[in-house]
């Protein structure tokens, strides 16, 4: 038998945010039209990993109304605020927060004037879901939300929103290393199974279990997805890519020499979302873009030890890398 | 119906599915021009001369700009502004651009470029981030030590650590160089709007940012700066540093027409910043019953010619240098150090994606010197609410590390019962 199978596990964490007193701000508006939708406005970048979807479901959530009823204007300077970097691990966290907090904001201009349609002593008292707010604790009393916007526009009121959410970071004491330098942290554990084949040295990455903390999942597939991403990334990381250098020149740059895993290096991905619910998130939640990725290449490295008894200390795990081991291995044995 | 825990569809999946979404390679103006970067070929070089003369006889080709064509100032960076957007008289590594054309289309202004004689002196190339820290190494950049950045971690006494340690690992790990491999390639178009204002679309993770960077290039007020950012084929971190921005701004404002800039796969590895390599030493001590009792631990990043986001990656990189473990005694020092190599910034993880390389085998080959499961060391040793890292922060919320370990666990089928020392699965 020359291919053997091995299981290996790999635990992370990860501090989001700039972090290090690095001043972390997002800033976002949210106005309510007289039908009830609402545009929200934020400077993040959606570079495809959601956050316009994420920050559509904060807004829908927040002013209780359907997520098909709002808008989110994005990244561009002359009409959006600005939201810090797509990066760190921050949007659904920063710009989450930031989006909650005008959301929450313009509904409550919106519940004052509600509240005295519907005989009510205080916001308090109030409730939106899916386009309709009614009375806490007594529903039958209620009104659209298009009707008591488009009133309370008529009143005078201006539903408009603005929320600037800074997440926490201290400095790191230069000499000792000592402060609080991120929040939140995610945590996770990905444990992988390989097979390796000690003729050619190849491996093959068979399954991935994938737990990952994300506070809460705003959105459960993007979450998936990120996770699947992650490890396809690692993955490539683990065994397949590195840019050469000769002389400081790059001669590996297209992807004819340049392999990222395709499909077919893809094995099957079991992700496993945990929800410890975190306070200062939007709804509990932290992130997951980039936590996604960080345990793939150890979990495939402790894989391979398990697999075959070698351990590969450098990036990435070629087939020359593993069969030289697997000699250096058997000569210790004689 | 909740909405938040659901998966509604994104805003962005039919015009995505559909192929209506505009990405910045689809943005077009009429009379729009074309820009070719000229590299440099050299990872080190002094720029003797640059002649024009034969490029901009070139048909088609309307302007080949230098660094004396500037307007503002001649450096970009999102911490230090040490990059040039055009190489005056040195070019520190492959990724420098030393002359910019712009022509009516895009083969002229690729023959332009072709014809633009630089003749350089090539000087001794710093490729070794070790060698490059040495005091006698020559600087990459005269106003700055070739070690942009050290932060030591101190807490406990690791030599105490170690004394206490029944069993102690020691191993030297190294990462590579990585490409962000995004799919779309990048791509940029600027123009000049009735109002004088300049307005760029751009595949970029920070639209004010970049405003902040083209402003201080043009020498412009940031109000009369738009950036847009059209949709975007993924970007990983390689979208954080200037690549055609400041260009393409360049070449509308000299030429009041818009211009347009679309990498090949070929240029966009040249182009942006790579993952930075890491070389990390890792000594780590744990009792007979699998508890850390230290870790010491050296990282070094290679940063190349430019700092981009160096000092921030390997602060990263030594604040999660302890993985997710109680360590009572950790002496860490995390450097960067530049180079003449290709620059590296941010990547998916930003320093803290090498660092498992090294801390996870450690875990593997403490375990397996001690005769103890994988998953039980981790145990053993893992964050729980209320734990303090080696930089003395407390933990205080939405701690589920041990959460994940027990779901993973189960779904691979094996037997916490043996695997948690006492059988213990809540705490």
């Amino acid at each position: 038998m020359s291919k053997k199978r091995g299981i290996g596990m790999a635990c992370f964490f990860y501090g989001t945010g700039y972090g290090n007193g690095f001043p972390d701000v997002s800033t976002a508006t949210v106005e309510i039209h007289d039908d009830g939708t609402a545009t929200v406005r934020t400077g993040a970048v959606d570079c495809g990993q959601g956050s316009s979807t994420v920050l559509a479901q904060i807004a829908a959530e927040e002013l209780g109304v359907p997520y098909e009823w709002v808008t989110v204007i994005t990244a561009d300077t002359d009409t959006t605020p600005d939201a810090g970097t797509t990066a760190a691990t921050r949007q659904t966290y920063a710009s989450g927060n930031a989006v909650q907090m005008a959301c929450r904001e313009a509904r409550e201009v919106l519940f004052e004037y509600t509240r005295t349609i519907l005989g009510v002593n205080t916001i308090a008292g109030l409730v939106a879901r899916e386009g309709i707010i009614y009375v806490k604790g007594y529903p039958k009393k209620q009104i659209t939300y298009p009707e008591a916007a488009a009133r309370a526009r008529l009143a005078g009121c201006r539903l408009v929103g603005q929320g600037t959410f800074v997440t926490h970071t201290t400095a790191v004491d230069r000499e000792t290393g000592q402060g609080a330098p991120y929040w939140p942290y995610a945590f996770g554990t990905q444990i992988a199974e390989v097979e390796v084949d000690t003729e050619t040295g190849q491996v093959r990455v068979l399954r991935f279990i994938a737990a990952h903390d994300v506070g809460r999942a705003v959105n459960r597939k993007g979450v998936e997805g990120q996770i699947e991403g992650g490890i396809a990334q690692g993955l490539g990381m683990a065994l397949l890519e590195k840019v050469h250098l000769q002389h400081g020149r790059i001669v590996n740059n297209s992807f004819s020499t340049y392999l990222i895993p395709t499909t077919l290096d893809m094995p099957e991905v079991q992700p496993l979302i945990v929800e410890t619910y975190e306070p200062t998130g939007p709804y509990g939640a932290k992130g997951v873009g980039e936590p996604a990725t960080i345990p793939t290449v150890p979990a495939i490295i402790n894989a391979i030890y398990n697999a075959v008894g070698v351990r590969i200390t450098e990036l990435p795990v070629t087939p020359e890398k593993i069969l030289a081991a697997l000699r250096e291995k058997e000569g210790e044995q004689k | 119906m909740p909405i938040i825990g659901t998966s509604p569809p994104r805003v962005d999946a039919r015009s995505k599915v559909t192929g209506q979404a505009i990405y910045p390679a689809d943005v077009n103006f009429p009379g729009m021009i074309y820009g070719q970067a000229v590299r440099s070929p050299y990872a080190h070089a002094r720029i003797i001369n640059i002649d024009t003369s034969a490029a901009l006889e070139v048909p088609g080709v309307l302007c080949v700009l230098t660094a004396r064509d500037i307007p503002g100032h001649n450096g970009q960076g999102v911490v230090y502004q040490d990059m040039p957007v055009l190489a005056r008289d040195e070019a520190r590594s492959v990724n420098d651009v030393v002359a910019l054309v712009g022509a009516t289309t895009p083969a002229a202004a690729r023959a332009g470029a072709a014809k633009v004689k630089v003749t350089y002196e090539e000087l001794p190339a710093l490729l070794d981030p070790i060698a490059a820290m040495q005091p006698w190494a020559p600087r990459v950049h005269p106003d700055r030590d070739n070690v942009i950045y050290h932060l030591p971690i101190r807490k406990g006494n690791v030599e105490a650590g170690f004394a206490a340690a029944d069993v102690i690992v020691e191993n030297t790990y190294r990462t590579q160089l990585l490409d962000h491999a995004f799919l779309q390639p990048e791509a940029a178009v600027a123009r000049v709007d009735e109002r004088g204002h300049l307005v760029i679309y751009v595949a970029t993770q920070y639209v004010h940012w970049d405003r902040t960077e083209v402003a201080r290039v043009l020498g412009w007020n940031q109000d009369r700066i738009r950036i847009v950012a059209p949709a975007v084929g993924g970007a990983f971190g390689g979208r954080e540093d200037m690549t055609l921005q400041t260009l393409v701004a360049l070449l509308a404002v000299h030429t009041s027409r818009p211009a347009k800039m679309v990498l090949t796969r070929e240029e966009s590895f040249l182009a942006h910043s790579k993952r930075h390599p890491m070389i990390m030493r890792y000594k780590t001590g744990a009792t007979r019953d699998g508890k850390l009792t230290a870790l010491e631990a050296e990282i070094i990043g290679d940063s190349g010619a430019y700092s981009s986001w160096a000092p921030n990656v390997l602060r990263k990189a030594a604040i999660h240098a302890t993985g997710p473990y109680v360590i009572p005694n950790v002496k860490i020092d995390a450097y960067a150090v530049y180079t003449n190599n290709p620059f590296t910034g941010a990547m998916r993880g930003f320093g803290a994606t090498q660092p498992p390389l090294a801390y996870e085998s450690q875990m593997d080959e403490l375990a397996s010197r001690l005769g103890i499961h994988p998953f039980t060391i981790r145990w053993l040793n893992a964050f729980r609410q209320g734990d303090i890292t080696a930089t003395g922060q407390v933990l205080e919320s939405s701690v589920g590390l041990i959460d994940t370990m027990l779901q993973a666990a189960r779904a691979a089928g094996w037997s916490l019962e043996e695997l948690i020392p006492g059988g213990k699965q809540d705490e």
